[in-house]
């Protein structure tokens, strides 16, 4: 009889476990927004890019200290801007600039801001082969493509005379899922080879002739990590995570740059803004830039009660944390020893985002 | 006397129940009647729901979804072939490498092994039905795929004369290792079946070969495997549809590459791993996700059709005897 | 006399070259047998060998995922009780409706052709994908935002459709071993149809009952691909069916797409954790049922 007592409790304590799941509420409500002055608690739900998620991930834990919940699901740039479509989210991180096709399937206006810059490296798995193996555009192309097989080819051998390559073959590391960092990926290489243009084009999500895909930038470095002759795309902060050796990359200048954040910040330089602030950095004209940088956004509703069904508390709250991030938040970026290694924004796109941040509504009346 | 005894009041006899007695009994029935039928008007509504969901894509793409070959998200074309390749390679390969050790480790345990090992060996051999696909995934990605890599270096270069199952660039995640992980899978099942089928072979058959002189295994291979090729087939049809439907394991494995591939090492991709990877962003784009449910659409009716004929061959195996639940739900429950 | 011992003597040998077939093909049975348990010492194996650790490093269990980039990534807290309340709810659904379907097939339905029907379609169900219960799902329900979009209760939901077929089989198979003589007996003393089913059948067959539904849970707690279309995942530890939850299976998932090392260790470590909980339902669901049939 004991065993089925047994068997009996076990269920009996799953299934209370889920009563008193049910029965209890979850310390952060999204309506408890009770706070006075400029630290509202809440919570808030951002969904999009994992180009930017170390960054959203971190101000996230920063914030609980000042009892602001920012939950933030790093399930692509796609996936984000579906779920802001749908205001499954509070906001969405979007590498690339909202198109009107994705406009169109909002509930109402958004508004984009610009938040930081990284560098798409080009990350490499080839022991022996040290950092800043020299790349260009039209070769790095071919790679991506499958035209170049393997790592001693002529290509990669010309504009790297003195390297010692080996003849592994290459294999290719892109996304599985929607992404803004293939977005912008793609799109530098549609602007530095025609073939690729004609053949894949730029998008959030392409059919790779080639190569074997990951989900999110994790998804692609783990790739690139376990395959010897591995190559793919992953922005920075993951390359140096895992202590990735990448490519310097020619720039529009013609010179080989590495991906760093004075490399990275040079591309935002003299970047024109538009009045949605749709910036893009990729192929900047800047000679000290690095090439493949590319520019994150928050996307959110400019009245984000009517259109994005927020409470006012969270509207507060969201606010706050916008405020954070282009304020105190900014100085958490940088290449200092704790710091998150991407590129703050230049004082006057701060400026710009704190201009247009005075624009988010609750309900048609501004919010404080 | 007699009378008032059996007779309650309003003269009915004691024996009779009153109509109101029966209400419950009514209510019962009619609500597990109810409940019972719930269950085929769910199948219905799922049919009809997730038919809804890809006409656009059937619409639009009618049957080269099936059979045309270009599954290109950014064009938003989306002919499902290489999917639909990628997911019956995979299976093949389960079934290649995982019926015939099922079986053969079906046969032992049920003829050769000695009784008192039978029981705890036949429950460990389940046990791999109680891994989660999850973690089978796990161990595939970061121990099986790397440690295998070599062996399948080497076996692309020797048979490289071999067209497709040899040559080619050996990619760490591709069909060969998403078919051997799924054979481990479909290994319980299938085993679980054969064991129920052979068990059904009637003695007199067995002991009549082996009166006769023949040896342990002329006897196998003369009275018990012809009885239960029916009901074999059938067990590896039902590891056959578990192959096909699964999703995390292969995702994980199959190296997410939407192009046919070339050669066995090349990495492809299934119907169920496109769905898993692709349906948060497809909220975007309705062709996108109408084309995704139309995927899944197709893997829910290959499960169906061939769960449907694993169960007829089946059901003739066991040459009428019922098979226990017993297999599908854990070979405990079988009385002995 | 002397018949009998020719007949024996003149049975010819058996050849070698029979013997050596014999003994060369019941090798390759047992070597096949060894063959199949392979993958499963492997898979414990390595659990142990790579979960363990994480599992006596400070705070596995009683700190959340925290999705810090840099240090330590956290816990899994959140995601053991997130597997348990789903599934406990999903539990709560599927036993009553499987049982309550298993009791109309063996009850009311010996003869009858719709009966037939119901139960040739359980079994079909048990051979539907995962992925399949979790799109019907994200298609009523989560797509239509149904009482907000990804929720605990819709993954709930999912698993218990998952769960059905087991629990009306296993219990229909326990059902019918009642003896009818004892339903018999109930009945002739007048007692009515949900007496006999409520007294005499529940009560006999409970311990196989018992043992089906735990086979059940132990088959809802594995599977991921419901999950990823309902709840989703979440880091933090929340209680609220109604809101997005961590869940086992997910955050193993997850886990396994990341280059670091600390996360893959996490990975393992669930794994372990999830394995772990999956065997002690199996265990106790056998212990029941070998008991019983002691009994």
């Amino acid at each position: 009889m004991r065993p089925t007592r047994m068997g009996a409790i076990a269920l009996a304590v799953a299934g209370s476990v889920a009563i008193a799941a049910c029965g209890s509420s979850s310390k952060n409500t999204s309506s408890g927004g009770s706070g006075s002055g400029s630290s509202a608690s809440g919570t808030i739900n951002g969904a999009g890019s994992t180009f930017a998620a170390p960054i959203y991930q971190q101000w996230g834990s920063t914030l609980k200290g000042q009892s602001l919940t920012v939950n933030y699901s790093a399930v692509g740039s796609g996936t984000g801007v579906a779920d802001l479509q749908t205001a499954t989210a509070d906001f969405a991180g979007d590498d690339g600039q909202l198109k009107a096709a994705d406009r169109s399937g909002m509930k109402g206006p958004v508004l984009q801001f610009p938040v930081a810059f990284g560098a798409i490296t080009v990350s490499y798995n080839l022991p022996g082969v040290k950092s800043g193996l020299k790349l260009d555009g039209p070769t790095i192309a071919n790679i991506f493509s499958g035209k170049i097989k393997t790592w001693n080819d002529p290509a990669i051998k010309a504009l790297n005379p003195g390297v010692s390559l080996p003849s592994t073959s290459i294999t290719v590391a892109h996304r599985s899922d929607s992404s803004g960092t293939t977005e912008g990926f793609t799109t530098y290489l549609s602007d530095v080879s025609p073939s690729w243009k004609s053949s894949i084009g730029a998008d959030k999500i392409v059919k790779w002739p080639t190569g074997t895909g990951g989900k999110g930038n994790s998804g692609v470095a783990a790739i690139v990590k376990q395959t010897q002759g591995a190559v793919g795309y992953v922005e920075q902060a993951y390359a140096i995570e895992n202590g990735f050796t990448y490519a310097s990359v020619k720039n529009s200048a013609g010179k080989y740059i590495a991906p760093s954040l004075p490399a990275t910040s040079a591309a935002a330089v003299g970047v024109s803004v538009p009045a949605d602030l749709g910036i893009s950095t990729l192929n900047s004209a800047n000679p000290a830039a690095y090439p493949i940088a590319s520019q994150t956004f928050i996307d959110v509703y400019k009245d984000v009660c009517k259109d994005g069904g927020a409470s006012s508390g969270t509207a507060k709250a969201l606010k706050s944390f916008l405020s954070y991030a282009f304020g105190a938040g900014q100085a958490t970026l940088g290449s200092g020893g704790s710091q998150i290694p991407y590129a703050p924004l230049t004082s006057a796109l701060k400026a710009k985002d704190n201009a247009q941040l005075s624009q988010l509504a609750c309900n048609g009346s501004t919010v404080s | 006397m007699g009378a008032s005894a059996t007779t309650v009041s309003g003269g009915r006899s004691a024996l009779e129940r009153s109509p109101l007695s029966r209400l419950p009994d009514q209510l019962l029935q009619w609500i597990l009647t109810a409940l019972a039928a719930a269950i085929l008007v769910l199948i219905g509504y799922f049919f009809v729901r997730l038919i809804g969901q890809s006409s656009t894509s059937i619409n639009h793409f009618g049957f080269s979804f099936v059979f045309g070959n270009n599954w290109d998200a950014a064009h938003n074309i989306f002919h499902a072939l290489p999917l639909v390749v990628g997911t019956l390679v995979t299976s093949a390969i389960a079934l290649l490498l995982g019926v015939p050790v099922a079986i053969a480790a079906a046969l032992f345990l049920t003829e050769i092994c000695p009784r008192r090992v039978r029981g705890p060996l036949a429950i460990v051999v389940d046990l791999l039905a109680a891994v989660p696909s999850v973690v089978w995934g796990l161990w595939g990605v970061f121990v099986l795929a790397p440690k295998l890599l070599p062996a399948e270096k080497w076996f692309a270069s020797t048979f490289s004369f071999i067209p497709w199952l040899g040559g080619g660039t050996v990619n760490l995640y591709n069909y060969f290792i998403a078919g051997l992980v799924l054979a481990i899978m479909i290994l319980p099942i299938v085993s679980a079946i054969a064991r129920e089928v052979i068990s059904t072979v009637p003695s007199q058959d067995k002991e009549a070969s082996l009166a006769l002189g023949a040896t342990r295994w002329e006897m196998i291979r003369m009275a018990v495997l012809p009885y239960s090729r029916s009901g074999i087939t059938g067990g590896a049809m039902l590891g056959l549809g578990r192959a096909i439907g699964e999703t995390i394991a292969v995702v994980l494995l199959i190296g997410s590459n939407p192009i046919l591939g070339k050669h066995l090492f090349s990495p492809g991709y299934s119907l169920a791993a496109v769905i898993a990877n692709e349906f948060g962003e497809a909220a975007n784009e309705p062709i996108h996700k109408s084309a995704l449910f139309e995927a899944g659409l197709v893997l829910f009716i290959l499960t169906l059709l061939i769960n449907i004929a694993a169960r007829w061959f089946v059901s003739r195996g066991t040459h009428g005897k019922r098979v226990a639940g017993g297999a599908m739900t854990g070979v405990m429950l079988e009385e002995t | 006399m002397s018949a009998a011992r020719m007949s024996l003597s003149t049975l010819p040998a058996v050849s070698p070259r029979r013997r050596r077939t014999d003994r060369i093909m019941r090798g390759l049975l047992v070597l096949a047998t060894a063959v199949a348990l392979v993958p499963l010492v492997l898979v414990i194996y390595y659990l142990l060998k790579k979960g363990l650790s994480s599992w006596t490093s400070g705070g596995f269990f009683s700190s959340d995922p925290n999705g810090n980039f840099f240090g330590n990534p956290g816990g899994i807290r959140s995601a053991i009780f997130g597997s348990l309340e789903i599934v406990g709810l999903a539990t709560a659904i599927a036993v009553p409706i499987g049982i309550a379907v298993a009791l109309y097939l063996t009850e009311y339905g010996r003869e009858s052709r719709f009966a037939d029907v119901v139960r040739y379609f359980v079994d079909v169900m048990t051979g539907v994908p995962s992925i399949v219960f979790g799109l019907f799902i994200y298609i009523v329900l989560v797509i239509a935002k149904v009482g907000g979009a990804f929720t605990g209760w819709k993954a709930s939901l999912a698993v218990a459709l998952l769960m059905l077929p087991i629990v009306v089989r296993s219990a229909e198979v326990v059902l019918l071993l009642v003896p009818s003589s004892l339903r018999e007996a109930a009945l002739a003393l007048g007692a009515p149809r949900w007496r006999v089913i409520a007294r005499v059948v529940l009560p006999t067959s409970v311990s196989g009952l018992t043992t089906g539904s735990l086979l059940a849970v132990a088959r809802g707690m594995g599977e991921t691909a419901p999950l990823l279309f309902t709840v989703s995942t979440a880091f933090a530890l929340t209680g609220n069916l109604s809101h997005q939850m961590n869940t086992l299976p997910v955050q193993i998932y997850t886990d396994i797409q990341s280059p670091r090392n600390a996360i893959e260790a996490r990975a393992w470590g669930a794994g372990l954790t999830l394995v772990a909980l999956v065997l002690i339902f199996n265990l106790i669901a056998r212990l029941i049922s070998s008991r019983s049939r002691m009994a």
